[in-house]
C-alpha cells in the first residue's frame, strides 16, 4: 500500500504563495518511492459553507449536494493531509474557513454519535501539515487561524502533536515566496521529515 | 439621530445568535436609535479573490452585495457584528464579508487615501457579537483579531464583546440567565455614549 497524501490548495489565487508552499511539500513527498500524492484547489472543488442544520449531529452525514461530500471519506483515508491557505484578516481566508467548517460532520460523529471517526488500527499514525502565507510581516499574524485548522485536524482524527506548520509571513505579491530565503527548503524538509515519520509508523 | 447597523453571520435564521443581536437592536431602540438589522445568509457575494487590484485602485472589482453593504456598514454610528463559533472562528459567510473589506484597508495603508481621526473613531462604536456551542476555554479568542480587523478597515473603534459559551448546556440563548438583559443593556449603552458625546 502506497503512502497517501491529499493536497488542499486554499487559496483563491491560483499558484500563489500558499500554493507554492503546496507544491513543494507535494514535491517532496511525491518524489519517494511508495508514495502518491493528490493535491485539490478547494476554489475549484466547490464547496459551500456550512449551514449550521445539524442534520449531522443526528445522522453523521451532510445534507448538502456539493463537492466536499466525496472528499470526506478521502480526508480520512489519507495517511498525510495537507491544507495550505492564506491569511485574509488575521485568519483563513473566507474558502479555506468554509472548508474547515464542513469537518464538522467529523465533530458529529465523534463527540455526538459515539462513532470512530477513523478505524483503531489507523489512530495515532496520520499526519497534518499546515501550510500559511501571510503579507504582514508580523509573528502574530498565524494566531487566530491556528486554532481553527488544530479544530479542523482534530475532528478528522489527527492529534494536536501529529500537526506541524510552516508559517511564512511578510509574502504578499504573487510569487513573493519564491525570492523567500528559506521557504523552499524548509518545504522539501517538511515534506521528507513526514515521509520518514509515516513510513516508521506504518512499516 | 444615532444609526444602529445590526449584522448577523450565522446562516440559521432566528438561531442563538441572530436572537441576541436582535436583543441588542432592540436595546438600542429603545435608547431612540435609528435601527436596521443585516442577515448575510440572505445576501448573494463572493469571498474575496485576492487579486489585490484595490491596492492599487483602493476600490473592490468585485459587483456583488459585499460592497454596498460595507459601504452602509461604514455610515453607521453604531456597528454590531455576530456570529456564531465554528471551528473556533467567526463563521465562512461572515468571514467572507469581512475579507472583502480589504479594499478599506488598501485605502488606508497602501493608497493612503483614507485615514481615521481619533476623534471619527471615538463616535463609531462596533461591537461583537457571538455564542458558541462548546466549554471549551478561549473558544472566542481566535474570532476577536478578525473581527478587530473589521472594525479598524471600517472605521470603528472596537468598544465590546458580548460573547457566550455552553449554548448546548443552556439549551440556547434564551436558556442563558443573562445573556439577553445584558444584550439589551449594551444596545442602549452603546446609543446613549454617543447620544451625549
Amino acid at each position: 500500500m502506497p503512502i497517501t497524501v491529499l493536497g488542499f490548495a486554499g487559496s483563491p489565487r491560483r499558484h500563489g504563495n500558499s500554493e507554492t508552499l503546496l507544491d513543494w511539500v507535494l514535491e517532496a513527498m511525491g518524489s519517494e518511492p511508495g508514495v502518491s500524492v493528490e493535491k485539490i484547489v478547494i476554489v475549484d472543488a466547490d464547496i459551500n459553507p456550512c449551514r449550521g442544520c445539524n442534520a449531522c449531529e443526528r445522522t453523521g452525514v451532510c445534507v448538502q449536494h456539493d463537492g466536499m461530500i466525496p472528499l470526506y471519506d478521502r480526508i480520512l483515508e489519507a495517511d498525510c493531509v495537507v491544507l495550505a491557505a492564506p491569511i485574509y484578516c488575521m485568519g483563513l481566508g473566507a474558502q479555506a474557513k468554509a472548508f474547515v467548517d464542513r469537518a464538522q460532520v467529523y465533530r458529529s460523529r465523534k463527540y455526538v454519535l459515539g462513532w470512530p471517526v477513523i478505524p483503531e488500527e489507523r489512530k495515532g499514525k496520520r499526519l497534518g501539515l499546515f501550510l500559511c502565507t501571510a503579507g504582514q510581516p508580523w509573528d502574530h499574524v498565524f494566531d487566530a487561524a491556528l486554532p481553527s485548522v488544530k479544530c479542523f485536524y482534530h475532528v478528522s482524527g489527527i492529534r494536536d502533536r501529529d500537526m506541524q506548520s510552516l508559517l511564512v509571513n511578510d509574502v504578499d505579491e504573487p510569487g513573493a515566496v519564491v525570492r523567500h530565503p528559506t521557504a523552499r527548503s524548509d518545504a522539501t524538509a517538511l515534506g521528507l521529515a513526514a515521509v520518514a515519520t509515516l513510513r516508521e509508523r506504518l512499516a | 439621530m444615532i444609526r444602529v447597523l445590526g449584522v448577523s453571520g450565522s446562516p440559521h435564521r432566528h438561531g442563538n445568535t441572530e436572537t441576541l443581536l436582535d436583543a441588542f437592536l432592540e436595546g438600542a431602540r429603545g435608547a431612540g436609535a435609528e435601527v436596521e438589522k443585516v442577515v448575510l445568509s440572505t445576501l448573494a457575494y463572493a469571498p474575496c479573490r485576492g487579486c489585490n487590484v484595490c491596492h492599487r485602485s483602493g476600490t473592490c472589482i468585485v459587483k456583488d452585495d459585499a460592497v454596498p453593504l460595507l459601504e452602509r456598514m461604514a455610515a453607521a454610528d453604531v456597528l454590531a457584528i455576530a456570529s456564531p463559533i465554528y471551528s473556533m472562528g467567526v463563521t465562512a459567510e461572515l468571514k467572507g464579508l469581512i475579507d472583502r473589506a480589504q479594499y478599506r484597508w488598501a485605502r488606508q495603508f497602501v493608497t493612503k487615501t483614507l485615514d481615521y481621526s481619533p476623534e471619527h473613531l471615538a463616535r463609531h462604536r462596533g461591537v461583537f457579537l457571538a455564542t458558541a456551542g462548546s466549554d471549551w476555554p478561549g473558544v472566542f479568542d481566535a474570532a476577536f483579531p478578525v473581527v478587530k480587523a473589521l472594525f479598524s478597515g471600517l472605521g470603528f473603534e472596537y468598544a465590546e464583546n458580548l460573547v457566550y459559551d455552553e449554548m448546548d448546556r443552556h439549551g440556547g440563548i434564551r436558556g442563558h440567565p443573562a445573556a439577553l438583559e445584558e444584550a439589551a443593556a449594551a444596545g442602549r449603552r452603546a446609543v446613549e455614549s454617543l447620544s451625549r458625546g
